[in-house]
């Protein structure tokens, strides 16, 4: 999962930051309005963390800029100002939640996966299909409640193929929203993790939760349970 | 402001307008009694004229055959006559010859035209006289005629000229103009003394605004004339819910700095003394939470600072209907659904952020604890005599409701947040510092139609 997180208070950010690696996301940060909106535009992020109060081009102007130029994923919004006028305003703009400051990691953590959840049209906070169970605020994998060791990397990517479940995900997609910018992108890792994957929820063959499109990349099989 | 586009003053705009009323007025009666006088001057003339004529045509003697025989005319009605040019002429003329006054020497009258059948008498002017070769002046011309068939036709012509009547004239116009002009001044002076004395009023409500603005005086407490005492009114409550601003803003301000001092000394204690890093970080946890709802409970109050006194009413539908939008966003997985029944003339008398932070907190909680509905009502209170209706709003959700022995809790003022009971925060706080700002009522029971919490909120009408 790719998120970019706007703020311009360098302390917040980098903690913020280091934790959601922590948690397993591909963090890209901005510190003002204006790289906000460069980053937003271009990458294909799973979501976005924005500040209100930035300098250059405001938060509320970030997000109805990225709104503008067509970006869909979940905008939420931090914001120091309490109000009902300025949430309702954040909202309306284009923001799917919002955080008055100063808040909790792990309430920060809990929207954030939600809002995830929703995007991709899961209402239960864990992810179901046949007998694989995800869970996402542990990052806990089960199968018929049997524990998966898993591997941070093949935790992800399980997570954004099952996110996603039924769809086609490309490789350079499944790429893109799980690695830092700066990784080199060798689709053979890919493979490796999905066949590793493959093995230890299935292995005796029977479920075949991944599916490989030929040539054009990965689907989660397995149809959800809701 | 542009000196050049300064707004007249009351005082001026009013002395224009009755000066130049003023001036219209004696300008057209000044006008009326000139036209008059000259008429009256010309009818005085004729009517001269006539009895001119009947003086002369008793001295005039005819011999047996109808011929003229007088040539010389003694007993002249008027010394003028015998006056060489003296501007008034006479001039008898008949078959048998013809007649003129002294005054006529050395030129002589045009002549009469024959005089028609009967007898005739004439008055008109003015018109061109010549007198000599190369001069003429303006006159009256009198003529009286006879053409009887027994009788020779005899005219007779009397010219006067109008310098008399000018004469009169100009020395009529000149006391007229003066006599207009002095009681112009006087009128005037008359006005701006009225002015003087009707605008002073206002000119004290000035020397008390400036004895306001240097702080000589806390109010307005001369007694106004009536039109002016909404003003002095206004202005007055005005300035009292600045002070109670300015007092809220002060208290804000020391409660803000007293509430923090509390959390910062169990800080520092806990620096100097804790020992056991786990507890010295809940403890500081703690203090910072209790800190943040101190601040944002002290900033909602602060930003409110007190409702205005002249706030345009507010609609409550558009309002609630961005919060709900708002909610429904954010609790989308929820499923919970908002209902509403809200009065499309609902008005809310106050500021547009107060009713915000009151349907937003309210909307919050229930969509916070609603299973599935959530249920607005919004309706006007009308009372017979106020000025504007007061609000009714009812929020109830089909949650788990709020114990009875917990409401008590909820409604306690100025419990800190921190002690409340969870799930109705600050917020719960901040709604019932807006609610009484309003001299409003809160009450919470059971909904009878949802089964859970009911929040309803009552603000009086303002009269």
């Amino acid at each position: 999962m790719r998120i970019l997180l706007v703020e311009d208070e360098a302390p917040l950010r980098e903690t913020l930051a280091a934790r959601l690696k922590r948690e397993g996301f591909a963090v890209d940060t901005a510190s003002d309005g204006e790289e906000a909106l460069f980053h937003g535009r271009e990458i294909p992020f799973d979501l976005a963390v924005v500040d209100l109060g930035l300098p250059k081009i405001s938060g509320m102007d970030v997000v109805r800029g990225l709104r503008d130029a067509g970006q869909k994923f979940p905008i939420l919004i931090l914001t120091a100002r309490s109000s009902w006028q300025d949430k309702v305003e954040g909202l309306k703009y284009g923001a799917d939640d919002y955080l008055v400051k100063p808040f909790h990691v792990e309430e920060l953590l809990a929207r954030i996966n939600a809002l995830l959840r929703r995007a991709a049209g899961w209402s239960k906070p864990s992810l179901e299909c046949g007998p694989v169970k995800l869970d996402l605020a542990a990052q806990k994998v089960t199968i018929s409640d049997v524990p998966a060791d898993l591997t941070s990397y093949e935790y992800k990517v399980l997570e954004y193929l099952m996110l996603h479940a039924g769809e086609l995900v490309s490789k350079a997609d499944l790429t893109e929203h799980i690695y830092q910018q700066d990784f080199d992108r060798d689709s053979n890792v890919l493979e490796v993790f999905v066949g590793r994957l493959r093995k230890k929820l299935d292995p005796d063959g029977t479920l075949k939760p991944i599916e490989t499109v030929r040539g054009r990349g990965y689907r989660f099989a397995i149809p959800r349970n809701e | 402001m542009n000196p050049a586009r300064r707004a007249l003053s009351l005082h001026a705009r009013q002395l224009i307008a009755a000066s130049l009323g003023l001036v219209a007025f004696l300008g057209l009666t000044g006008i009326a009694l000139d036209k008059a006088f000259q008429s009256s001057l010309v009818n005085n003339m004729e009517a001269r004229m006539e009895r001119y004529a009947l003086a002369i045509w008793d001295e005039v003697n005819f011999d047996r055959n109808g011929h003229l025989q007088t040539t010389n005319i003694d007993n002249l009605p008027d010394a003028r006559f015998n006056n060489f040019r003296s501007g008034l002429y006479a001039q008898l003329d008949s078959v048998g010859g013809s007649w003129q006054s002294e005054s006529v020497k050395l030129f002589s009258l045009p002549k009469p035209p024959e005089p028609r059948l009967g007898t005739l008498a004439e008055f008109t002017g003015p018109i061109t006289l010549p007198i000599g070769e190369d001069s003429s002046i303006k006159a009256y011309r009198y003529t009286a005629s006879t053409q009887l068939e027994d009788a020779p036709a005899v005219t007779l012509r009397i010219y006067e000229s109008d310098e008399e009547i000018f004469k009169q004239i100009a020395e009529y116009r000149k006391s007229l103009w003066g006599y207009l002009g002095i009681a112009g001044i006087l009128l005037v002076l008359v006005q701006i003394a009225i002015l003087r004395w009707s605008l002073q009023p206002l000119r004290m409500l000035e020397t008390d605004m400036k004895a306001l603005q240097d702080g000589r005086q806390q109010r307005l407490d001369r007694i106004y004339p009536n039109e002016l005492r909404p003003i002095s009114g206004s202005i007055n409550a005005l300035i009292n819910s600045e002070r109670s601003n300015l007092e809220l803003s002060r208290n804000t301000l020391a409660d803000l700095a007293h509430s923090l001092k509390t959390p910062l000394a169990v800080l520092q204690s806990e620096i100097e003394n804790a020992d056991d890093p786990a507890s010295f970080k809940g403890e500081v946890y703690t203090q910072v939470h209790r800190m943040n709802d101190i601040v944002s409970y002290q900033l909602a109050r602060a930003a409110r600072s007190g409702h205005a006194l002249y706030s345009a009413p507010v609609d409550v539908l558009p309002h609630a209907g961005n919060i709900v939008q708002s909610l429904e966003k954010i609790y989308q997985m929820r499923g919970v659904l908002c209902e509403f029944d809200v009065d499309d003339k609902a008005q809310f008398s106050g500021e547009p952020g107060d009713l915000q932070e009151l349907l937003g907190n309210f909307l919050e909680n229930a969509f916070k604890w609603a299973e599935h509905r959530v249920l607005l009502t919004v309706k006007p209170i009308y009372e017979p005599a106020a000025r504007r209706p007061g609000l009714y709003l009812c929020i109830e959700d089909d949650g788990k409701g709020i114990a009875p022995e917990d409401i008590p809790k909820i409604l306690q003022r100025g419990v800190r947040g921190d002690e409340r009971v969870q799930g109705h925060g600050i917020g719960m706080a901040i709604v019932q510092d807006i609610i009484q700002s309003y001299n409003g009522e809160l009450s919470v029971d059971r909904s009878q139609e949802l089964g859970g919490a009911r929040f309803s909120i009552r603000l009086p009408c303002l009269s």
